[in-house]
């Protein structure tokens, strides 16, 4: 049974990191655009989730608000970046910066007589004997057992996701995303408004991002904005660890690297607690991953060279 | 037809006074449709700014810029793209590197035209075509569709660049209308009812004949759909003399960074796509032997004047040194002043 539960407890926090990572993915990879906004979409779509959630509204309602916010994070982004002109990594920041005071006081809605608050405690309330539903709960009532039904409605949410970003990256449109990252010159000269590709694509990233908060929030039961922070490289961390094992060939290959990628690395981790790792030393471990990861191409380009001497060698000696 | 009227652009407009450069100086062109000019000048002549004032990569700082005699001053570099094709100097600036051939190719199909969110970016027809005009150009690229173009050689995805900006990208019939009437000299009513005229009563003819085609039973389904494509086809036909914007072509230096061989191989392709489709175009080029040899009028630019114009007979008896005396002169007279 504890075998399940790790294995349980693995997928409900990686699969709303596959959704973060494929976030990720489309702006640090197809936009080549390191977009800090992740951070703030992620903890305004979960907050706002948890707090639609909290004061009973239908909790797939939540969820789409809480995805829509991170698309308004997006498009603010996009439009400091493309419109103001302000650089990249700035124009992330300041809208992360903002995001921060908007989580503050979405926060604070359920917390009467205060304006903000830094946490939103759904599980206490459920304790309490409040018949708040998440979309989990919606499909199998509250119950101890229920982790299986959890993982299904996420990996469900993930492999719709996975399929609808393929799709969409393969239509006239997403082509033309993708062609702007890659090639911003020869996309405008091909006739594509690369301005509005470019928030777009920011602002589809973000949208997803938001999802995968408010798929966390719905797990994790609680919110607050210690809680909800450092996603960003957990979502940069997978990219390059799926990238590094599961290759990257073409778009489908490297979208479902993407998604492994963040599945191994919750399972490293986990793993790593589980094997005696302490928690205080997690952040560490996530240092010595990515290091290893990135290090992941070199190695293959190492070991391949080393054999291919060694062919040589053998084609000489039989010459 | 292509006309720069009194343009004039300047870099470093708002820094020291030292640092203001004149690139283009009252500049008075006019290029008739059909017609391959090559530009020859020297670095920072203003013939590179030329041409990025025709795309809209930059705008200039006074005059106007007439396409079939409308002012596209204005016009950003994306609404332009349906009339210019532009091969850039840098092999690796014209196609994406880490996308496949066949989606480099799907992107320049649908030049200047609208991408849907919805539909599929591939389709099985374009790709038959892709394949019909890559290999026309011999270089083995038709094998090769679906490999990046990141790991081609600066010759094969130049040939590709080149093929993206010539390939004929047919405007939906919607757009056919729209720019006959902004662009054909005549008034716009006059315009929109004479193509009405000949559209009006080719749509129904077309769609009592598919409907005849629907009813015959004597047909296989097969017959039916070879049938209607060729009355489509047909159809097709009568709208597209309409059809007014020929592509205009700009190479800037597009053989400046390949090996002499491949150079050549790619300019012989040039000037036998710009030949069959009777493009008016535009080539900037260093080679001054290249400058004589292709097209049928050349023009020198000389610190952001035009100093020279010739065509027809005239350029066809110019040797390379009547070129470089112009260029001598030219200096010349830069130094007196």
């Amino acid at each position: 049974m504890d075998f399940l539960n790790v294995i349980f407890n693995i997928l409900t926090s990686a699969l709303p990191c596959c959704l973060l990572a494929i976030g990720v993915f489309l702006t640090f990879r197809l936009l080549n655009f390191a977009d800090m906004t992740a951070e703030g979409s992620f903890l305004l779509g979960a907050a706002l989730t948890a707090a639609c959630i909290y004061n009973g509204l239908n909790a797939f309602l939540a969820t789409i608000l809480g995805m829509c916010v991170g698309v308004l994070c997006g498009i603010l982004t996009g439009v400091l970046n493309r419109v103001l002109k302000i650089p990249k990594l700035l124009s992330g920041i300041i809208t992360l910066t903002a995001s921060a005071s908007i989580a503050l006081l979405i926060m604070g809605i359920t917390k009467p007589g205060d304006l903000f608050a830094t946490q939103i405690p759904l599980a206490s309330s459920l304790a309490k004997g409040s018949k708040i539903q998440t979309i989990y709960s919606t499909f199998y009532p509250w119950n101890e057992f229920n982790r299986l039904v959890e993982v299904i409605v996420m990996a469900a949410i993930v492999l719709i996701v996975i399929v609808g970003v393929y799709y969409f990256f393969g239509t006239e449109y997403g082509m033309a995303i993708r062609a702007t990252g890659m090639n911003e010159k020869m996309a405008s000269s091909q006739g594509i408004n690369t301005t509005v590709a470019t928030i777009a694509c920011i602002a589809i990233s973000n949208g997803l991002i938001a999802l995968a908060g408010a798929l966390y929030v719905q797990d994790a039961l609680s919110v607050s904005t210690v809680s909800a922070t450092g996603y960003l490289v957990i979502g940069l961390s997978s990219i390059l660890i799926g990238e590094a094992i599961f290759g990257k060939r073409s778009f489908k290959n490297w979208l479902i690297s993407v998604a492994l990628g963040a599945v191994l690395y919750f399972t490293i981790i986990t793993v790593a607690i589980k094997l005696g790792l302490k928690t205080e030393f997690k952040s560490l471990l996530y240092a010595v991953l990515i290091t290893i990861a990135l290090c992941i191409p070199l190695m293959k380009q190492g070991f391949k060279s080393l054999f291919k001497k060694k062919e040589r060698e053998d084609n000489h000696a039989r010459a | 037809m292509l006309e720069l009227r009194n343009v004039t652009k300047s870099f470093n407009l708002t820094g020291a006074k030292e640092d203001l450069r004149v690139a283009l100086d009252h500049i008075n062109l006019q290029i008739e449709s059909g017609e391959f000019v090559t530009i020859i000048g020297g670095n920072g002549s203003g013939k590179s700014t030329t041409m990025n004032i025709l795309t809209g990569v930059l705008k200039p700082d006074s005059g106007q810029v007439l396409l079939n005699n409308v002012d596209v001053t204005n016009m950003n570099e994306h609404q332009r793209a349906a009339y210019f094709g532009h091969v850039f100097q840098d092999p690796m600036m014209g196609t994406s590197g880490d996308m496949s051939v066949l989606e480099n190719l799907e992107i320049a199909y649908r030049r200047g035209r609208k991408h849907s969110p919805f539909l599929w970016g591939f389709k099985k027809s374009h790709k038959e075509e892709f394949i019909r005009e890559l290999k026309r150009f011999d270089l083995g690229l038709e094998d090769r569709l679906n490999q990046k173009v990141g790991v081609m050689s600066g010759g094969q995805r130049q040939a590709l660049t080149l093929l993206m900006a010539t390939m004929r990208n047919k405007p939906t019939h919607k757009t056919v209308k729209k720019d006959y009437i902004t662009f054909s000299e005549k008034d716009h009513d006059v315009a929109r009812k004479e193509f009405e005229s000949v559209y009006k009563p080719a749509l129904t003819e077309f769609k009592k004949k598919k409907h005849e085609i629907r009813n015959n039973k004597s047909l296989s389904y097969k017959e039916k759909r070879n049938a209607i494509a060729e009355a489509y086809e047909e159809f097709d036909k009568k709208v597209r003399q309409f059809d007014l914007t020929k592509q205009i072509l700009l190479l800037d230096e597009h053989t400046a960074a390949l090996d002499p061989k491949t150079a050549n191989k790619v300019l012989e392709l040039t000037d036998k796509i710009v030949k069959e489709n009777q493009m008016t175009t535009l080539m900037i080029t260093h080679n001054m032997r290249d400058a004589i040899k292709y097209g049928n009028r050349l023009i020198m630019f000389h610190t952001g004047h035009i100093i020279f114009d010739v065509s027809g007979e005239e350029k066809a008896k110019l040797t390379v040194e009547d070129l470089l005396k112009k260029f001598d002169e030219a200096d010349k007279k830069a130094v007196e002043m």
